[in-house]
């Protein structure tokens, strides 16, 4: 991610590595409405003289700017009137939310790379974000840590700013109250396009939670690379905040003494977790599943199954809980019961009234395919993954993971999100 | 609907009382506690050298009053809403910054203003400046503002009482003028400091966001705007005359006697050929109404413009929730300020004028950003200033930074 702030006042350089001029402005073209594409840069050259130079003779933006013709070969451009300049217009000016109270201002506005051009994607509103307009940034993110906050920047898409009025302010085009930071896979996707400089630099301001987030919806060959570029201890930190299956996932697509490293680094309880569900094979249910979910002993009563499960460690860290499971002393799995029979059944009836005993269930080394299958078949929110030799539960596959193994990438990030 | 007709200079008049105001308002409260003390100080301790002072700069003043005006009613838009535009992050940091040590100057001045005039009725400060502390934020976070804000404008008027005792004690103008046309130039700090503050409380930098913040909010027409340049310019008269009156006042009285007044006690002393006896309790009446109408305008003038220039909800009309930052501001301001005025022993006279010189030190930054944005084409169109102004306006500006600059470097000289 780069940050029109990090632009500003930057040298151009061109072919030959001949100083062209200072960046004085950015160009975008304002048709678009969702992601707008950068056209031009503004140059400055001197005190007066002022030139617009098409994006598509620029050859890199960070760490430095280059062209790909020497100085004497630029073909000038004449705005065609409607793009929007982004110091011009954008920085600095107030955002209001849909009702015209006063939010914010523009602190600074981020541009992502995505394949060959650059897009405007967001208006950072944080105050990171200032910090970094007074060259601040590394004070500021000190500052932030302090403060005990996630070191994130605050960023409202770009497609959320509704009008770009003749020296109006920038309006949402949503509520305040539905406008949600960009969501991590939104981030993945971002991520996905960027190269290894600009995506490490942007790495440094997640907090080891926001990044487990975001690796958990990028692709395997990104995590591999994110992983790379942190140090071991933070990468270890990282792969404790993530799932255990997905931290699974990552550390079987590593070298094997990358990843034993990696383990050693872990906390104990989150390493061991996660070595059990290294043993099964990828393509398999074991290599899928999630050790974390919610369960309840045998013999209870709803009432005191609530009360266990408002006290359970394991149904804390379960995020879904659309079932509970019902396990005896050796861990055997009993009967499952769903968390909406659970809540509108009477206090005092025992639970085993309501659990279905005989649940739909695989072994560890079910093809995931067959899975999907079970849960497509049955309308299964997760499935119990059990050892059929000792009959004890080991984990669960959700429905998000199973149907992962039978859908093409591509379509998932059309689907709407649910969760 | 005959009745609603009305004769055209009934209108006109109306028209008036709608628009004026803000300059009136703003010069008002230029003289304010602060004020009061720089003038009383300048004029028992140098006599009517400072009445070319003030003569000189009011040029200057009314053109910088009246050109922040324009910039409101062609843009409606803050003074701060337009450094952060024009100026971007870096600017208008330090901007706010000076601002905010400025303000929290003259807000100190202000309940220094209340605690000194309380002193006067044998009152402690201690149960004095809490207390209006409270009231004001009380009355200006309440929506009666407006008629506390009358009641503050009746009691400045006891500032008309210097005018009158001028008038009893009858100096020889002859003298007067003479006097006032020997340039004493000293370069002593405190000489210096003395014409900084004389500066400073005549054209404070919140009077300029006051008054341009008001202007924009009052949505004038740029068409009605001669209007609003005779309120400033009228205001900006008057409150200069009421300054030169104070001089005049003290400088009879007191300088000849070599009392150099530092003590609100002391101040209240120029008034006896007016009041007699009473003329405590006249002095401390001014005092105490100038105190706390700055105190309800100046740490929300304050407030409104930190938050415009971040960006942050702000104004009356928003509950705490919709606009935490803007009543948090307000609050901390006022908290500093009074804790400030509670320490013991405080030297409140010397606070009230020496808050006066720090806002002449950094009026220039905020003076040349407002020039550059009333030059400029993009935000002021046609508007932009006229050459008169200019020249104005920049010479007052570089006369105060040249008095920083010597005030700096004379301790090396002497």
């Amino acid at each position: 991610m780069i940050y029109v702030s990090q632009l500003l006042g930057q040298k151009v350089w061109d072919a030959y590595g001949r100083e062209v001029g200072q960046v004085d402005d950015l160009m975008v073209a304002a048709t678009e409405k969702n992601m707008p594409p950068l056209t031009a840069l503004v140059l400055k050259k001197n005190r007066r003289e002022i030139q617009y130079i098409p994006i598509n003779q620029v050859a890199s933006l960070w760490p430095s700017i280059t062209l790909q013709v020497n100085v004497e070969k630029i073909e000038a451009l004449n705005p065609s009137g409607h793009e929007l300049l982004l110091k011009e217009r954008v920085l600095d000016q107030q955002i209001v939310d849909t009702e015209g109270k006063r939010l914010v201002r523009v602190n600074d506005l981020q541009i992502a790379r995505k394949g060959e051009r650059f897009y405007l994607t967001g208006v950072d509103v944080s105050g990171l974000g200032l910090m970094r307009r007074l060259g601040l940034e590394k004070v500021g993110g000190k500052l932030v840590k302090l403060a005990g906050k996630g070191s994130h920047s605050e960023v409202i898409p770009w497609e959320f700013v509704a009008s770009i009025e003749h020296d109006d302010p920038l309006r949402l085009s949503v509520s305040q109250s539905r406008l949600v930071r960009m969501l991590p896979a939104d981030i993945a996707a971002i991520l996905d396009d960027l190269d290894h400089h600009t995506s490490k630099a942007l790495l440094q301001g997640f907090s080891n939670e926001e990044l487990a987030d975001t690796l958990e919806e990028s692709s395997a060959e990104m995590q591999v690379a994110v992983l790379s570029h942190l140090n071991p201890e933070r990468a270890a930190d990282v792969l404790e905040e993530m799932d255990p299956d997905e931290a699974a996932d990552l550390l079987a697509d590593l070298p094997d003494q990358t990843s034993e490293q990696l383990l050693t680094l872990m906390d104990d309880e989150d390493a061991e977790e996660v070595r059990s569900l290294l043993g099964y094979p990828e393509e398999s249910a074991g290599g899928i599943m999630t050790t974390e979910f919610a369960q309840v002993p045998a013999g209870l009563t709803v009432e005191e199954a609530l009360e266990y499960l408002r006290n359970s460690k394991d149904a804390l860290e379960d995020e879904i809980m659309y079932y509970v499971y019902i396990l005896d002393e050796q861990e055997r799995l009993q009967g499952v019961v769903s968390l909406r029979d659970l809540v509108i059944s009477p206090l005092s009836t025992p639970l085993k009234k309501w659990m279905e005993s005989e649940p739909i269930q695989v072994n560890p080394l079910t093809k995931p395919e067959e899975v999907a299958y079970l849960v497509a078949k049955y309308d299964l929110l997760s499935v119990p993954v059990v050892n059929p030799e000792t009959n004890e539960m080991l984990g669960i596959v959700t429905v998000d993971d199973a149907l992962d193994t039978v859908m093409p990438t591509a379509w998932k990030k059309k689907l709407p999100r649910f969760f | 609907m005959k009745s609603l007709k009305k004769p055209t200079w009934l209108k006109k008049l109306l028209l008036y009382l709608a628009i004026i105001g803000p300059g009136l308002i703003t010069a008002s409260s230029g003289n304010d506690a602060p004020g009061i003390a720089t003038y009383s100080m300048a004029g028992s301790k140098y006599g009517y050298t400072f009445l070319w002072l003030l003569f000189s700069i009011s040029f200057g003043i009314v053109a910088i009053q009246s050109m922040a005006a324009r910039i409101g009613a062609v843009t409606g838009k803050g003074t701060a809403d337009l450094i952060r535009e024009r100026f971007g992050v870096k600017t208008t940091t330090f901007a706010m910054l000076g601002l905010l040590i400025a303000n929290l100057g003259s807000t100190i001045a202000q309940f220094a203003g209340v605690a000194a005039a309380g002193e006067l009725f044998g009152i402690s400060r201690y149960l004095t400046v809490p207390l209006s502390a409270l009231l004001m934020s009380y009355f200006v976070l309440g929506r009666n503002y407006k008629t506390v804000e009358k009641v503050l404008l009746v009691l400045c008027l006891s500032a008309l009482s210097y005018v009158i005792a001028v008038f009893i004690i009858k100096p020889n103008w002859a003298e007067v003028f003479q006097d006032s046309l020997q340039l004493s130039t000293s370069l002593s700090s405190n000489f210096i400091l003395s014409v900084l503050a004389v500066i400073g409380t005549t054209i404070t930098p919140w009077g300029i966001f006051y008054i341009q913040a008001s202007v924009a909010d009052k949505e004038i027409d740029v068409k009605d705007f001669y209007l609003t340049k005779f309120d400033v310019t009228f205001g900006a008269i008057w409150a200069n005359l009421v300054a030169g009156f104070i001089i005049i006042t003290t400088a009879y009285s007191l300088f000849p006697a070599g009392i150099v007044v530092e003590s609100a006690e002391q101040a209240a002393l120029a008034l006896e050929p007016l009041a007699g006896s009473a003329a405590k309790i006249l002095f401390a009446i001014g005092l105490l109404g100038a105190s706390l109408l700055a105190v309800s305008v100046l740490p929300l003038s304050t407030t409104y413009a930190f938050c415009e220039a971040f960006g942050f909800e702000r104004g009356l009309n928003r509950s705490v929730k919709e606009a935490p930052t803007f009543y948090a501001l307000f609050g901390v301001i006022i908290l500093i300020s009074v804790v400030f005025v509670m320490i013991p022993n405080l030297p409140l006279f010397q606070i009230m004028w020496l808050s006066q010189s720090l806002n002449a030190i950094l009026l220039p930054a905020i003076l040349y950003l407002l020039i550059k944005i009333a030059n400029d084409h993009v935000v002021m169109g046609e508007y932009v200033n006229k050459k008169l102004t200019n020249i104005l306006s920049i010479s007052l500006t570089v006369l105060i930074s040249i008095v920083t600059v010597i005030l700096l470097v004379s301790p090396i000289f002497s």
